[in-house]
């Protein structure tokens, strides 16, 4: 049950609907407030308090409104604000796509000259490399040539050394036998009483300095 | 907290209402009750399903953004039913 | 100890009218149209196109590089985006309309009265509703919703009155259930709070007075949260009626 409090205060009427069991008459402070508040800009005689409905409710001024604001924000946007930023930031998007592509150009430019570049250095360095190897070669021969000269004359001297060596040593060997022959003769003439024939005794000789020196 | 909050909030309300009938007590008391446990099977869903979420996350963060998406998908599901419970709350208090 | 009375729920959401069926939520959606459309048409100026974007275009791009690939890319895939206007709009119309719940002198989000999200959500069933009639043909549509292919035969005598409901009736009734409850939710917390400090600090028993800072906290950290609540509304909005339309428009997925 509700029950209706009206009060009246000069051309002010406010109306008010409250459950019968509240003994509560008195209007509710804020409302007061914004009741004279309103009275007072709009310069209305009549303030409408209604009761608070049910909070899961949908009111009806509020859905129309709701609903009228978003069409037309959504109308905007599909038709007017939505494209324009787009494009905007298409604008902007190719500029940098183009940008980059024309970096990528000067990008392989660049890597062309260095290719070219490189290809000098290469050419560059293989000649040097080559002009190092023939004065290398030059030297190796040259040195060669003086290295056989040299060893050429070392041998040399060696078998001449060599030579003197055997002949020296083939007199000396040549006296001992001698040598050995008179002592080995004289020993036999004591022996035998009569001397040994020479080739015997050389013979002899010989074998045995042949023996003794392998 | 926030349940409690709420409940907190609906027993003050409750509170405020006691002055008048049993029978406006008994209604907000079924209010409380209708919210109270309108959100422990939701609390549980969502507790369940974010500790998940994360779980699959650190295991494969290179998936974050599909498991968070799917993630509020569900939780918004979930708790949808604790929702219900408020609005049934609400409903209870002023139908 | 201390006087406190807390209003009745609808007593905190009824606003007087400005001038006849104009009030705060009306006045709040016509301030979301014209921020976003103010901010849009800022940013849709002619700009340098070797400049990064900055200020109001930057902003504008932040937004609309969320919806495509935070919401579109995500559920809909390359042939969603046409639809980004709409889900910008819808986007931005409920944060906007969410976001004044924190803002000190408005504190009131136009979600929170039922008629806007019932509105939005009604708009959002229509639209992928008729998205799937208009990709697949009423007949074609209406035969993918309620006999989805890849269920044994028998099982369609379940199978069908519940896709009905769910896809006919619980999906705009959640959808609109979910911001309203939400908001409405998040509007009370914030009410309660600040009552709560509000009778604390002015309570008669001095000792009681430095109490009051607890519930100032709690009151602080619930407005954080409203912030994070505010955008995660708008955007699960977005986003569920982004899946509902691509579910429409193609009904393998």
């Amino acid at each position: 049950m509700l029950t209706a409090i009206v009060t009246q205060t000069g051309d002010q009427v406010q109306v008010r609907l409250v459950p019968s069991e509240t003994t509560d008459t008195t209007m509710p402070e804020a409302v007061l407030m914004s009741a004279s508040a309103e009275a007072e800009a709009t310069e209305t005689a009549v303030a409408e308090v209604k009761t608070p409905p049910n909070p899961v409710n949908p009111a009806q001024n509020e859905m129309l409104w709701a609903a009228g604001s978003f069409l037309v924000l959504f109308v905007l946007m599909r038709y007017f604000l939505f494209p324009r930023l787009k494009k905007g930031t298409e604008a902007r998007y190719a500029s940098i796509r183009s940008n980059s592509e024309g970096a990528v150009q000067v990008k392989a430019d660049a890597k062309t000259d260095v290719a070219e570049y490189e290809k000098a250095l290469d050419a560059a360095r293989a000649e040097a490399a080559g002009r190092v190897d023939a004065a290398r070669q030059t030297v190796d021969n040259e040195r060669t040539a003086q290295l056989a000269q040299v060893n050429a004359r070392i041998a040399a001297a060696r078998a001449e050394a060599d030579q003197k060596n055997a002949a020296a040593r083939a007199a000396a060997q040549g006296d001992v036998a001698a040598a050995v022959a008179t002592v080995a003769t004289r020993v036999a003439e004591l022996a035998l009483g009569k001397a040994p024939d020479a080739s015997v005794v050389n013979a002899a000789v010989a074998s045995t300095m042949e023996g003794s020196r392998s | 907290m926030e349940a409690i909050a709420r409940l907190i909030a609906a027993e003050a309300a409750a509170a405020a209402e006691a002055g008048t009938t049993t029978g406006d007590g008994l209604t907000a008391m079924g209010a409380g009750l209708a919210y109270g446990f309108a959100a422990i099977g939701p609390a549980l869903g969502i507790g369940n399903l974010v500790g998940k979420s994360v779980e699959a996350m650190a295991r494969q963060p290179e998936a974050a953004g599909m498991v968070r998406t799917t993630m509020f998908l569900g939780i918004a599901f979930t708790e949808a039913l604790a929702l219900i419970g408020f609005v049934v709350f609400i409903l209870l208090k002023f139908a | 100890m201390i006087a406190l009375k807390f209003p009745e729920i609808n007593e905190i959401l009824v606003w007087k009218e400005l001038f006849p069926s104009f009030n705060k939520i009306s006045l709040i959606a016509v301030l979301a149209v014209l921020i976003s459309s103010a901010l849009f048409f800022m940013a849709g100026r002619k700009s340098d196109v070797n400049e990064a974007p900055k200020g109001s275009r930057n902003l504008a791009e932040i937004i609309v590089d969320f919806i495509e690939d935070g919401v579109i890319m995500q559920t809909m895939g390359k042939e969603g985006l046409a639809w980004t206007p709409f889900l910008l709009t819808l986007f931005l119309f409920i944060y906007l309309c969410n976001v004044p719940g924190i803002i000190p002198f408005f504190q009131m989000p136009a979600t929170a009265r039922m008629a806007v999200p019932m509105f939005l959500a009604l708009l959002v069933w229509v639209v992928f509703n008729a998205t799937g009639i208009k990709h697949q043909g009423v007949g074609g549509y209406f035969k993918s919703v309620l006999f989805p292919p890849g269920v044994p035969k028998a099982l369609y005598i379940l199978v069908t009155p519940i896709e009905l409901i769910s896809t006919m009736l619980v999906r705009p009734f959640s959808l609109a259930v979910r911001l309203f409850a939400n908001m409405l939710a998040g509007h009370i917390l914030l009410v309660t709070f600040a009552l709560l400090s509000e009778a604390l600090f002015q309570a008669n028993d001095k000792i009681l007075i430095p109490v009051g800072i607890l519930p100032f906290i709690m009151l602080v950290f619930l407005t954080s949260f409203e912030v994070l609540v505010a955008f995660l509304q708008a955007y699960i909005f977005a986003m569920l009626a982004a899946v509902y339309i691509g579910g429409a428009a193609h009904p393998e997925h």
